[in-house]
């Protein structure tokens, strides 16, 4: 149930009891999760056994400084083992609901459960076991070294004195391995492009070996090589292990190629969520991204070409 | 930002070591070289230049004053035999005479000591030391507030604790001139309260590197002002002096005593900064990283704090308030190690002392040699003199000043 199953051998409390939680309270929820959200089957059943669910219920999110929440009561459920993407407008609530999802702002009312478990009564480094956060702007020093940057990713699996073991060893090569940095290893983190950058970050949050992985916006701002780069690490997570992932997408169309379900949001409402053949729909994008656009259906999913943007009301 | 230095030059010891092994692992699992960042060679090269320092200022500072030797003399009295190798003396100085008998057993007269071996080991060591540690506490001290705050401009003092142990000092020596027999613990302890001042101002729901600092500065800016009124009630000069003295750091009279009382937090305070800078480090990546990973920020911002204040309150004990030297050094250490707490730590400990032992050169026979006066100045003014200038040398020659 972990990325690289290289956990399999931890003997550590803390994974054990989650594993017999997922497969008793997790497995009971499945179908209930399922149910409204319509998504049948998910493509292999025997990961979807193994992936961790991530429940958002009536989930309420705002910030201090702001008086109307940002999110006012939205169910999400992530499909486990699948890919689910978030898309939307700017301000509509996206990273909001991600960083929600993360227990990074403390809900005003409603729960997320992971694995049947609360995320915000979870203790932290449990939580970060299991579930990592790629957050949008990430800053480091520059003299850091990629490597170095990768084993921060250990972090939550490692005691106060702990030193780096074995097991942190092969973590790190699998995630540098999977994320393709392995000729940025020994770079400092300050001489690296902006795409570079994100590998290495991407690299680190994989290094975390988390059931759930969340990752806002990961290929905003980067050359369209990069983009592909980040789309393929997430391609290879939907199919080759049974981690969770959500992502936040800028991109509908990336957002329809990558994700086996799409959920949109505007104004810190879901106003649809599916498929991406039922979701990335002409009438969807002139609704919530304000755009005439052409939908056409191909093998690598819905196409869009926006024509314009719409000016009415 | 690139091609400072050749990027590939980062490989690390551990690094080099992982080449060899080939393609598998390249860091050594279970880390058979569990110290191999200590054997950096620039760290190593820092250590070693910043000792060489210490001992060459140090060398100085027993030689000369009132009863001056010769190098060598000097030399030959701290490395007499007549106390290094006789426990009873030696625990005499480093334990206190009580201790020293309590753990000896010793109850007779001490045998006599060279005249040279006396002076340095009874007067000019003890100075030496007093600067090795307070040089030490205060760089550590300054790191890890640089870390804590993300800011570069952060010192041992800026979350209130020179401004809390200034006021203090001057109520003791100008209101309560009764307890001045315990100044050092009251200006220690007077630090150590304005930070948890500090902190529980800018505590709402946790908090921020930023709300620390303006905590910082709200709470500074009212107790210097108050320190700054009480001066007026100070009666004669003497008290005046003396506040200076204390305000501006000075290691002038300063004893075993002083190296007794401080020696023991400093170890404590030293270690716990070394078991710490691995969240140190994870700090330096943002609080939403640190906090996705799982780092209990708010409690590891606060032990991290309070294991910094200890060092600091150590310090101003021995010495008052000490500018500068925390500020300073931990740039100067990022620029020569790299930004990997583990080792800023361990470079504070060695460049810490050999700027606090070299200024102290300064601040005891500067005056005599300048003006032939045999007056020495308070050691927090030449810290000032020596660590402003080198500030601007950073500034102009680095864009980014200290990459934090």
């Amino acid at each position: 149930m972990t990325i690289f199953g290289a956990n399999a051998t931890e003997s550590e409390e803390q994974s054990g009891a989650t594993d017999s939680a997922a497969d008793g309270p997790g497995a009971a929820t499945d179908p209930a999760a399922d149910g409204p959200g319509g998504a049948a089957e998910p493509t292999e059943s025997d990961a979807a056994a193994d992936a961790s669910d991530l429940d958002a219920e009536d989930l309420v999110l705002g910030y201090p400084t702001a008086p109307e929440p940002v999110i006012d009561g939205e169910s999400i459920a992530a499909e486990p083992g699948a890919v689910t993407a978030l898309v939307g407008p700017n301000g509509s609530g996206k990273s909001t609901l991600l960083k929600g999802l993360a227990d990074q702002i403390e809900p005003d009312d409603g729960s997320v459960l992971l694995d049947g478990r609360d995320v915000h009564s979870m203790d932290t480094k449990a939580l970060a076991k299991q579930l990592g956060l790629l957050s949008q702007e990430s800053t480091s020093p520059d003299s850091i070294t990629v490597e170095d940057l990768v084993y921060h990713g250990r972090y939550p699996h490692r005691g106060f004195f702990e030193r780096t073991t074995a097991e942190d060893a092969r973590a790190v090569e699998r995630a540098i391995e999977l994320s393709g940095c392995g000729h940025l290893r020994d770079r400092e983190v300050g001489s690296l492009s902006g795409g570079q950058k994100q590998l290495a970050w991407i690299a680190m949050v994989l290094a975390q070996d988390t059931d759930v992985l969340l990752l806002d916006e990961p290929t905003t701002f980067l050359d369209l090589h990069h983009q592909m780069e980040v789309m393929e690490i997430i391609e290879t997570l939907r199919d080759e292990s049974d981690v969770t992932v959500v992502v936040v997408l800028h991109d509908i169309e990336q957002a329809a190629r990558l994700a086996d379900r799409v959920v949109a949001l505007t104004d810190g409402e879901i106003r649809a969520s599916g498929p991406p053949e039922e979701v990335v729909t002409e009438e969807l994008l002139s609704e919530v991204f304000r755009v005439d656009a052409e939908v056409v259906a191909t093998d690598r999913g819905p196409r869009v070409a926006p024509i314009r943007a719409r000016h009415e009301e | 930002m690139s091609g400072e230095r050749p990027a590939t030059d980062g490989g690390s010891v551990t690094g080099d070591e992982g080449r060899r092994i080939g393609g598998g692992s390249r860091r050594q699992p279970v880390e058979g070289n569990r110290l191999g960042w200590l054997f950096e060679p620039r760290l190593l090269t820092v250590a070693a230049a910043s000792l060489l320092l210490v001992v060459a200022a140090g060398l100085v500072q027993v030689s000369f004053g009132a009863y001056s030797m010769t190098a060598g003399q000097a030399w030959r009295a701290v490395l007499d035999p007549a106390v290094l190798l006789d426990p009873r003396w030696f625990l005499n100085f480093l334990l206190g005479e009580e201790l020293m008998r309590t753990v000896t057993g010793f109850q007779g007269e001490l045998p006599e000591l060279a005249h040279e071996t006396l002076i340095v080991w009874n007067i000019r060591l003890p100075r030496v030391l007093v600067a090795v540690v307070v040089g030490a506490n205060l760089a550590v001290s300054g790191a890890i507030f640089q870390a804590v705050t993300r800011n570069e401009l952060a010192s041992p003092f800026i979350l209130g604790v020179s401004s809390g142990a200034g006021l203090t000092i001057l109520l003791t020596l100008v209101v309560f001139g009764g307890l001045s027999a315990f100044l050092p613990l009251i200006a220690a302890l007077g630090g150590s309260v304005a930070f948890l001042i500090v902190y529980a101002i800018a505590w709402k729901n946790g908090t921020s590197p930023v709300r620390l600092v303006l905590a910082g500065v709200i709470v500074g800016t009212v107790f210097n002002s108050l320190q700054t009124g009480l001066f007026f009630f100070a009666d004669d000069i003497g008290v005046v002096q003396s506040a200076i003295q204390w305000t501006t750091g000075s290691l002038t009279g300063t004893d075993w005593e002083q190296v007794r009382m401080a020696l023991p937090w400093t170890v404590a305070a030293m270690g716990l900064a070394l078991a710490g800078s691995r969240q140190l480090n994870l700090l330096l990546l943002g609080e939403q990283t640190a906090k996705s990973l799982g780092m209990s920020i708010e409690k590891v911002r606060f032990a991290l704090s309070g294991v910094a204040v200890l060092a600091a309150a150590a310090s101003i004990a021995v010495a008052g308030i000490v500018s500068f030297v925390g500020l300073i050094v931990p740039h100067v250490v990022r620029n020569l190690v790299g930004s990997d707490y583990k080792r800023v730590i361990v470079g504070c400990l060695f460049v810490g002392p050999a700027l606090m032992v070299g200024a102290d050169v300064g601040a005891r026979l500067g005056m005599s040699v300048l003006t032939g006066a045999d007056a020495q100045i308070p050691v927090g003014i030449v810290t000032g003199l020596v660590g402003g200038p080198y500030f601007l040398y950073l500034m102009r020659r680095r864009r980014n000043v200290g990459d934090l």
